[in-house]
């Protein structure tokens, strides 16, 4: 289901500083998607999740959850968290240690009068889903960090909600698990059609996860999109400094072509992604990837975008080699294929596509 | 939900406040008066009188050495028993445990009177025992003496000692010895230079504990030291109380505000030193853990070898007691003895109203007390773990400062307050002391209960669809109910075993069995006062079965 939010406001006051936790935000996410609310921990994307799910009363505001209005602070309405009909997955699992996975699972259609016989089958139906048949009559403490995370998951989603939400559910297993896990997320999520929320910090998580991400910070919404877009076009220097390695550097437009919008910057002159609201003379940062920046063989010549530079270190890794490259006053983090012929202190020249040149602001 | 904290927390600090502040102000303005019904009146007389007492130099003395005599003790066997449990191979290891835990298990006066029974220079079934040895016939170890004395409170408080050794110890990091040992360093000097040194904060922890403990125990200095007319503080502010007509509250007052003054500074140490200690344990703990030895075939005998010792060491005292009531009066067990007894003291005892009404007192206030006083605990306990704010820190630090309380001082401190009130002389005077002063021993296991509950258990459960009510009754009380459990059985035999601030507080007609059981030794009724104590371990082992019961019947783990 589609969740509008619309003018949220949330302000914490500690130690005398006002900290804007959500600052005015507006977001629409689309059904049966999976939207991830990507940022820095403390920019508020937490406290955006507790609002829709009721855990916390934003200032002001309005939530509407599938045409329904949960929350309003001018209409004065506050639907509480019990009513709102969601499943949520918590960071710390929140597995009642005192159950077994059975009555675990089976609490949100207990709370809701369920026939036991229904309950049983829903149960059974979903901890299939999830892969834990078998684990009914298991006690919560005797599970491994991966099942609980699972018997989680079973519990978010036994009662059919309108919206599932995840806040920060891989963060507490160790790396391999959670690579799996990941994997099996997103299955789990494509095959239900689920409109899921989704908490991280973790820029592959989301990448990898959704279908839309936004990214967050300071209580704002920075920027909205799916996943390739936000790494490969994005418009503000946050976001793509946030969402993937990259080289940012200063630079002034000069001239706005057809195709192109060039700068002059410390390496020299570049034609970039075109950016048509800005006028020549503005300041801007040019942000480039080190895996866009591609070894050019033979002679520089008068081509397009290429430039001389020195390697200063380079780290063989297996799938590619990572170095830095010093072109006039400035380094670059570079990343190229494993089978290049090239070693600390050559020259070489380098070259990227326009289009890898992205121009952010802010 | 917001406005109920709000005003739960100031009502918290107003009760808890009133019941730790209360006496303590009352003891002041106590010691500056006259006495109890010239109240007001500011004069420095009590403390002249109590002060300039020529005998007072001597009991100050007979204080330190018992009490720093008992806490080195009650130190040194705990480290001992801690360091063989947790350190060496020593077989049969949960022996140590149950001999370290048992003398919790009888109420303190009980296991003085039952040495008392042992070892008493007249008539002590020990010293009878060894006069049939020839050469032996003039043979009198002397119980009522110094050494006597620091000896029975020194495994009075060998228990909690240990309690805070032996975590230390067990979370100990070995790495710690081992590079010691790769330095070179041989056992002793590893012992000496790197295990105890870095036990140092816990092993004073417990050191200090024991000093506040033996300071403001009552039972071995009135059971032990007044027969042989050695006085301690304790005793002496007792006997300011006691004589009859001649009670002078302003002068135990007086003397009691130096008692007070050093249990709170010592107390303010400890709290200073385990917040040290938790400090070492934190770091050290880190990826260590012991591993479990499985028995396997072994488990059995092993078990029933430790069931048969622990019972003998429980059954000791209480075999004694037993006898005791038995007999007629005081004789080595023999073939005459056995012929001897009878349920007489028994009967005696069951016909004497005063000893019935204390029974009714001391199981009403443990019941309803223990209750009452959980009760209390839950709402401070999550006020101090739930809401971190200014204020509950102002009620955790008032809710702890009746863990240096000395029964006996902050009684005369209860005494000043209740003569002005209806309640002087009532059961509820004793129900609110006792609360008060015992506090911490609710508080301690329902503050452990509620970090266990973290706030995602009780978010996802509304999550979920489950109302404030439910989340209480399905998720939160379950996960307190270990808590509220031990909680209760600690208040529970406390409260009936209670002898210090009831020898204060109790009045004709608000008797209870400690204060009974003391009446008695003073008379020296050995046999009624021996059937008394064994209906007394009686109650209290019932209470703790009952609230076991009751808590296996909300046992956490939930079935379908």
């Amino acid at each position: 289901m589609e969740i509008k939010i619309k003018n949220l406001r949330k302000h914490y006051y500690t130690g005398g500083k006002t900290i804007k936790a959500l600052d005015n935000v507006s977001l629409s996410i689309p059904a049966n998607q999976i939207f991830t609310l990507l940022g820095p921990s403390g920019c508020g994307k937490t406290t955006l999740l507790r609002c829709i799910v009721g855990l916390e009363a934003p200032d002001s505001g309005e939530i509407e959850i599938g045409g329904e209005v949960v929350l309003s602070t001018e209409k004065n309405i506050f639907v509480p968290t019990e009513n709102r009909g969601l499943g949520m997955v918590f960071q710390t699992y929140a597995i009642w240690p005192h159950m077994n996975v059975f009555n675990n699972v089976a609490y949100p259609l207990q709370t809701r009068k369920v026939r036991k016989d229904v309950i049983r089958s829903k149960v059974a139906k979903t901890l299939d889903f999830v892969q834990l048949t078998g684990f009914e009559n298991r006690p919560a403490t005797k599970l491994s960090g991966g099942q609980q995370q699972r018997v989680a998951l079973a519990r978010a989603l036994v009662a059919e909600p309108k919206v599932i939400l995840f806040d920060e559910p891989l963060s507490n297993l160790d790396a391999k698990l959670r690579e799996e896990t990941r994997k099996d997320l997103r299955d789990f999520l494509t095959k239900l059609q689920i409109t899921a929320v989704y908490v991280t910090h973790d820029r592959i998580e989301a990448l990898s996860l959704s279908d839309i991400v936004a990214v967050m910070n300071q209580g704002q919404i920075v920027e909205t999109g799916e996943p390739r877009n936000i790494y490969l076009n994005s418009t503000h220097r946050f976001v793509a400094d946030f969402i993937g390695r990259t080289n940012l550097i200063e630079a002034t437009v000069i001239s706005q072509e057809e195709a192109v919008t060039m700068v002059d910057c410390a390496i020299g002159s570049l034609a970039c992604r075109k950016r048509s609201d800005m006028q020549p003379g503005d300041k801007a940062t040019l942000c480039l990837r080190p895996e866009f920046i591609r070894l050019k063989g033979g002679d520089a010549g008068e081509a397009q975008n290429v430039f001389n530079g020195r390697i200063e270190s380079l780290v063989f890794i297996g799938e590619a080699f990572e170095g830095e490259i010093r072109i006039h006053d400035s380094q670059l983090f570079i990343k190229t294929e494993p089978d290049s012929d090239i070693k600390v202190g050559d020259s070489a020249n380098f070259t990227v596509d326009p289009d890898h040149c992205l121009l952010v602001t802010r | 939900m917001v406005k109920k904290r709000s005003v739960l927390t100031p009502t918290l600090i107003a009760i808890v406040g009133f019941l730790t502040v209360c006496p303590i102000v009352m003891l002041v303005l106590g010691s500056f008066s006259t006495g109890l019904g010239a109240f007001g009146e500011f004069t420095l007389e009590k403390y002249i009188l109590g002060y300039a007492d020529p005998e007072l130099a001597g009991i100050i003395l007979n204080t330190i050495i018992f009490v720093l005599g008992s806490s080195l003790v009650a130190t040194g066997l705990a480290l001992l028993l801690a360091y063989l449990n947790t350190r060496t191979d020593i077989p049969f290891k949960f022996l140590f445990r149950i001999i370290s835990i048992i003398p919790m298990m009888i109420p303190h006066i009980l296991f003085s009177v039952s040495w008392v029974l042992l070892l008493n220079p007249s008539n002590g079934l020990i010293n009878l025992l060894l006069r049939q040895i020839p050469g032996l016939e003039d043979l009198a170890i002397n119980i009522y003496s110094l050494p006597g004395m620091i000896l029975v409170e020194g495994l009075l408080d060998l228990p909690i000692a240990y309690l805070i050794l032996a975590p230390a110890m067990a979370s100990f990091d070995i790495a710690l010895e081992e590079s010691s040992k790769v330095c070179g360093g041989k056992t002793w000097r590893t012992l000496l230079r790197v295990t105890l040194p870095v036990l140092r904060p816990a092993i004073l922890a417990a050191f200090i504990l024991s000093l506040v403990r033996s300071l403001a125990s009552f039972a071995v200095p009135s059971v032990i030291g007044m027969p042989g007319r050695i006085y301690v503080l304790a005793t002496h502010i007792y006997q300011s109380i006691a004589s009859g007509f001649a009670a002078d509250f302003g002068k135990a007052a007086a003397i009691g505000m130096s008692v007070l003054a050093t249990s709170v500074a010592l107390i303010y140490i400890y709290r200073y030193l385990t917040a040290e200690s938790e400090k070492f344990v934190t770091i050290s703990s880190r990826g260590y853990r012991p591993t479990v030895i499985e028995l396997k075939g072994a488990k059995y005998p092993l078990f029933s070898i430790v069931g048969i010792l622990s019972m003998v060491l429980i059954v000791l005292p209480v075999l004694v007691l037993f006898y005791t009531s038995l007999v007629p009066y005081t004789m080595i067990p023999s073939a005459r003895a056995f012929s001897m007894m009878s349920w007489k003291h028994w009967i005696e005892v069951i016909n004497d109203p005063i000893s019935l009404l204390s029974l009714k007192n001391s199981v009403f206030l443990g019941v309803v007390g223990a209750t009452l006083g959980v009760a209390l605990s839950v709402f401070v306990a999550y006020v101090i773990v739930k809401i971190r704010s200014y204020a509950s820190g102002i009620l955790e630090s008032l809710s702890f400062l009746s863990f240096s309380f000395p029964g006996i001082v902050i009684g005369v401190g209860f005494m000043w307050f209740f003569v002005r009130t209806p309640l002087y002389a009532t059961i509820w005077a004793l129900l609110i002391g006792y609360i008060a002063t015992y506090l911490p021993y609710g508080v301690r296991p329902l503050t452990s209960a509620f970090i266990q509950v973290h706030s995602h258990l009780e978010e996802s459960s509304l999550v979920c669809g489950a109302g404030a009510f439910t989340t209480m009754r399905r998720i939160v009380i379950p996960l307190l109910i270990p808590g509220i459990v031990s909680g209760w059985i600690l208040m529970a035999t406390m409260f009936v075993r209670e002898l210090t601030l009831s020898v204060v507080l109790s009045r004709p007609g608000t008797e209870v069995l400690a204060v009974q059981i003391f009446r008695f030794s003073e008379d020296g009724l050995w046999g009624q006062l021996s059937a008394l104590g064994i209906i007394m371990i009686v109650i209290s082992t019932a209470l703790v079965l009952l609230a076991t019961l009751v808590g296996v019947k909300f046992k956490p783990v939930e079935e379908e």
